[in-house]
């Protein structure tokens, strides 16, 4: 067995230099293409094997016409299946990031500009079920490959095998492409509306007023662009004054620290995905947030790209290895 | 590293056979036995038909499947019916009926994708057991276009998208089958073949084939009469002889029981003698399977193949029987002297009379022994007697009774050769002198397309030889007597009751002209493909005059070859499915994409020209109306056809080369 996962560990190496992984899209050349028989290539030779030697035995000379078209057929199916995988250009779109449990949607955009159509082309991801496409000539397709999100964290996804039997069966021609492009998979959200007013309760009385929409009147500003017309002093703007938005003070909501020592679920993923589902609650209520995890601050803020990076730290937090490998079994 | 090496075929395989792949298998395994069954046992037909028919209702949905546990006891009753039908399962129909009740049962049990191949597969298998039964033009075009059905199938199992439609699919599999014929012909012509058999096979007899019968009793020729087959076709080296010395020679029979006539068993031959100083006549006869093992040769043959034996009585035997198409060579003495050194015993057997039937016969030739000095004044007062007495010809003669002879010499006068061959030689024996019946053929149809003679069923004959002193077994046609026409023109003009015309010389010049060549076309095929062995491939390679002689030579060749058709498809594809040239419409937009990345604006390679705009215009608080017109044009270009025209693309083309990057 050792010398085995040798040959195994060696062959992992040789496939992995020829196929480095990109984040550019990948073209199926004749270098990257493999192909062998299938099973059924195999019984199709010893089918015809055995009408070569009914054909001698009995001297039939249309026996040996069969025999031979039908070798003709495999010759011309070998040639047939590889020319319906080369050439292809293969991408992975970046995919939007999911919550653990949910579908991972992977998306593949594969074209080519040779003048033929291409039919049962498969993609597969290691032990999960293909998903196939055809293309018409000189055409681009978008080939939508679902996979469960088992595990939180950011990833790379292993090879793709990209491949191909059609049109007989009789062979299959494949190549692996590894894309360099991370999957990022948040962890499931855990609603607890009690933990929520807990937190929310206990800040409060420490948070300081926050500058808001709100109702008491503050003053007038310049209008911005995009700004809603209801809020346009169309007093001032009468006055010959230009245009000017009202601007309101409030009683904001107060900002939140979203910190782990507040947690109540006893496990670390418990934890995180408490965490999560109030990182997406305060933003919904468009509160400011900030996130404390062992070793780690976010400052308080808003926005996309701050929900993002929360999130995304929330995802890797205490994963040992970053762009580890997407496992899509059950572990 | 991880990278997945396990091929996802063991995945495939078992996943569910959709209906569309159900009802493709269904027809093509129908379209592929259809053949058989009309000649298959009627119970085996039955089930096949029902097996397809629960398996197409169940795909419907309206009857559950058949569990697998039941089909165990299924496939052993069907296995043994086939036995209880045949008394063994070895040999062509045995073996063929038990290959369709399990096709059918695989039928009951198929679930997925992997038995819908097998089933595939097994439609292959079945094409090649029609070839059993029979090689010819037509068979071998059915096998064509059920192969073509069987692999537009297989793809449509292998294109996992049934919205593709019915006529794509046939185009795709005859491209595929229309590239593998040259390779199929290189194979065929090249492949070097192997003198056959490699085990012994077991001697057949098959029924339900025309032909002569090894017994004669009357009526038995006329059956033939009515037959349109082809029983052989020839070709003459040198001139071919005339209508009436064709008396193509086929099983003597000796031995008469007072209605039927038979053969005896003889010794071989080991030398024949031949008269050198006459004339030899060369020629090659194709003979259909009759399931025999008589051959057929011109009276009188002298040398025969060498897969054969002749016996005392000059009849061909084959050491096999002729189940396929047989080819051979031989020569004949059209003038000849036979049997001056027969024995005594076997004079004594060919002059037996049996007293207890057809006394008349006997009478007459008793009389005729005491009122004639000769052998062969009795012999012509006979032939005279049929000539000139209200003896009719006719296909179909009276039935006749136990006294054969007597009733259709004196009372009905109506039959045909086999009537007149038999009396003739019974009132020779009545007479004292041995005589015996000869079956064969009489004649034969000269092509002139292909200049060879067609001899058919339907010129099957019987004639009568009489041994006499100091000249041997000689030949006497007492048909030919009563009708002379019969032997100078053929047979048809002498049956004006029954005008059944099967010569094609007959028909209207332009209908014969194209069966002249039809019928030349099968004798070419014949010639050509089926009789493609061993021996023909090394004389068909020599002649080629390419130095081809030996099997090494073969090899070369094909590899030759081979590389050459494999060269010219892949260079033609290569042309024909080559990539498009690059649109100029996307120069021009590759020509802006590197001016927004000297600005500092990269697209990324996992984008697409518009996901790069939209990230631009988003995160860059890029805001560029004259881009996003730029990048809606491109758009436009792009998904509507009709405008790529010199004049929009140039319009395009001016938009970008006046657009400056910001900054």
């Amino acid at each position: 067995m050792a010398v085995l996962s040798f040959f195994q560990n060696r062959m992992d190496a040789w496939i992995a230099a020829r196929n480095p992984a990109t984040a550019d899209s990948i073209f199926l050349h004749n270098r990257r293409l493999y192909i062998l028989p299938t099973r059924f290539g195999y019984l199709f030779a010893i089918m015809q094997l055995v009408l070569l030697l009914a054909a001698i035995n009995y001297q039939n000379s249309m026996a040996y016409v069969l025999t031979f078209l039908l070798t003709a057929l495999g010759i011309i199916s070998l040639w047939q299946t590889h020319k319906n995988l080369l050439g292809l250009s293969i991408r992975l779109k970046t995919p939007r990031p999911v919550y653990q449990q949910e579908e991972l949607i992977l998306e593949f955009v594969i074209s080519h500009s040779n003048l033929v159509d291409r039919y049962a082309i498969g993609i597969q991801y290691m032990n999960q079920p293909p998903v196939y496409t055809g293309l018409k000539a000189e055409q681009s397709t978008t080939l939508r490959l679902p996979l469960p999100a088992v595990k939180r964290g950011l990833y790379k996804p292993a090879g793709f095998v990209i491949f191909t039997r059609y049109p007989t069966g009789l062979f299959h021609a494949w190549s692996w492409v590894k894309f360099d492009i991370p999957v990022l998979i948040f962890p499931k959200p855990l609603y607890d509306i009690k933990l929520r007013e807990t937190i929310s309760d206990q800040q409060h009385s420490k948070s300081t007023i926050d500058i808001s929409d709100g109702d008491d009147f503050a003053g007038l500003r310049e209008f911005r662009q995009g700004e809603s017309l209801k809020h346009i002093s169309w007093k001032a703007f009468a006055q010959g004054r230009g245009m000017l938005t009202k601007t309101f003070q409030g009683h904001a909501s107060p900002a939140l620290w979203i910190n782990w020592l507040d947690m109540t679920a006893p496990s670390q993923e418990g934890k995180l995905s408490q965490m999560t589902a109030l990182v997406i609650e305060t933003n919904q209520e468009g509160r400011k947030y900030g996130v404390k995890l062992p070793g780690l601050e976010i400052e308080q803020s808003e926005g996309p790209a701050h929900l993002n990076e929360c999130l995304q730290q929330i995802s890797t937090f205490n994963q040992t290895e970053l762009n580890s490998v997407l496992l899509v079994d059950k572990l | 590293m991880m990278i997945n090496k396990n091929l996802p075929i063991s995945q495939i395989a078992q996943e569910e056979a959709s209906n569309t792949a159900i009802l493709t298998v269904t027809y093509s395994f129908l379209i592929s036995m259809l053949p058989h069954f009309f000649h298959m046992p009627l119970w085996v037909t039955g089930f096949t038909f029902f097996a397809v028919a629960w398996r197409s209702v169940q795909s419907l949905g309206y009857v559950g499947g058949i569990p697998r546990w039941m089909l165990v006891p299924f496939v052993v009753v069907g296995g043994i019916s086939v036995f209880a039908q045949y008394w063994t399962i070895v040999g062509r129909d045995p073996g063929l009926a038990l290959l369709t009740v399990m096709t059918a049962f695989k039928f009951l049990e198929s679930k997925t994708h992997r038995d819908i191949l097998i089933l595939i597969f097994l439609c292959y298998f079945l094409l090649a057991t029609h070839f059993l039964f029979g090689q010819s033009i037509l068979i071998a075009a059915y096998m064509f276009v059920t192969l073509l059905i069987i692999t537009s199938t297989l793809i449509t199992i292998n294109q996992r998208d049934d919205s593709i439609p019915l006529k794509s699919r046939f185009k795709s599999a005859s491209k595929l089958i229309a590239l593998s014929i040259p390779v199929m012909i290189i194979l065929f012509v090249l492949v070097p073949r192997i003198p056959g058999p490699l085990w012994g096979l077991t001697q057949e007899q098959r029924g339900g084939i025309t032909g002569l019968s090894d017994t004669m009793s009357p009526g038995a020729i006329s059956n033939l009469i009515t037959s349109n087959d082809v029983a052989f076709r020839v070709t003459f080296e040198g001139d071919i002889p005339p209508q009436k010395k064709l008396y193509w020679r086929g099983p003597v029979m000796v031995n008469f029981d007072g209605r039927t006539w038979s053969q005896t068993e003889h010794k071989k031959v080991t030398g024949i003698n031949r008269d050198e100083s006459l004339e030899l006549s060369r020629y090659t006869i194709t003979l259909e399977p009759h399931g025999k093992k008589w051959l057929f040769g011109l009276d009188m043959p002298v040398q025969i193949p060498s897969d054969s034996y002749m016996n005392t009585e000059f009849q061909i035997t084959s050491n096999k029987l002729v189940n396929d198409l047989k080819r051979y060579s031989l020569s004949s003495q059209l003038n000849y002297r036979l049997g001056l050194d027969v024995s005594p015993e076997y004079l004594m057997l060919a002059d037996i009379f049996h007293q207890t039937r057809n006394p008349q016969t006997l009478a007459l030739g008793q009389k005729w022994s005491r009122q004639f000095n000769s052998d062969i004044e009795i012999v012509n007062h006979a032939l005279n007697m049929f000539s000139t007495e209200n003896f009719a010809y006719t296909l179909q003669p009276p039935r006749l009774g136990k006294h054969s002879s007597d009733e259709f010499l004196f009372q009905t006068r109506r039959g045909f050769c086999e009537h007149y061959a038999s009396s003739f030689a019974l009132l020779m024996r009545a007479a004292g002198i041995p005589s015996r019946i000869v079956t064969g053929y009489q004649g034969g149809e000269l092509n002139q397309v292909g200049d060879y003679l067609i001899v058919r069923q339907s010129d099957a004959h019987a004639w009568t030889e009489v041994w006499l002193d100091e000249k041997g077994w000689v030949r006497f046609d007492p048909t030919a007597a009563v009708s002379p026409d019969r032997i100078e023109q053929g047979l048809d003009q002498a049956l004006l009751d029954r005008a059944s015309s099967f010569k094609i010389g007959k028909r209207n010049p332009f209908v014969s002209k194209l069966m002249y060549r039809w019928d030349n076309l099968q004798h070419n095929w014949n010639d050509m493909i089926l009789n493609y062995d061993h021996q023909k491939q090394g004389r068909f390679l020599r002649q080629l005059g390419l130095g081809i002689k030996s099997t090494g030579d073969m090899i070369i060749a094909l590899v030759i070859c081979m590389v050459f058709i494999t060269g010219t498809y892949w260079l033609v594809a290569r042309y024909r499915e080559r990539p498009a040239a690059i649109a100029d419409y996307e120069k021009i937009i590759n020509r802006l994409l590197k001016k927004l990345s000297r600005s500092g604006y990269k697209k990324l390679p996992s984008e697409d020209v518009y996901e790069f705009l939209k990230r631009i215009k988003h995160q860059q608080n890029f805001d560029d109306t004259q881009l996003t017109k730029i990048f809606e044009t491109y758009s436009k270009i792009k998904y509507a056809r009709d405008l790529q025209q010199e004049v929009v693309i140039k319009r395009f083309q001016k938009m970008v080369s006046d657009w400056k990057a910001p900054g």
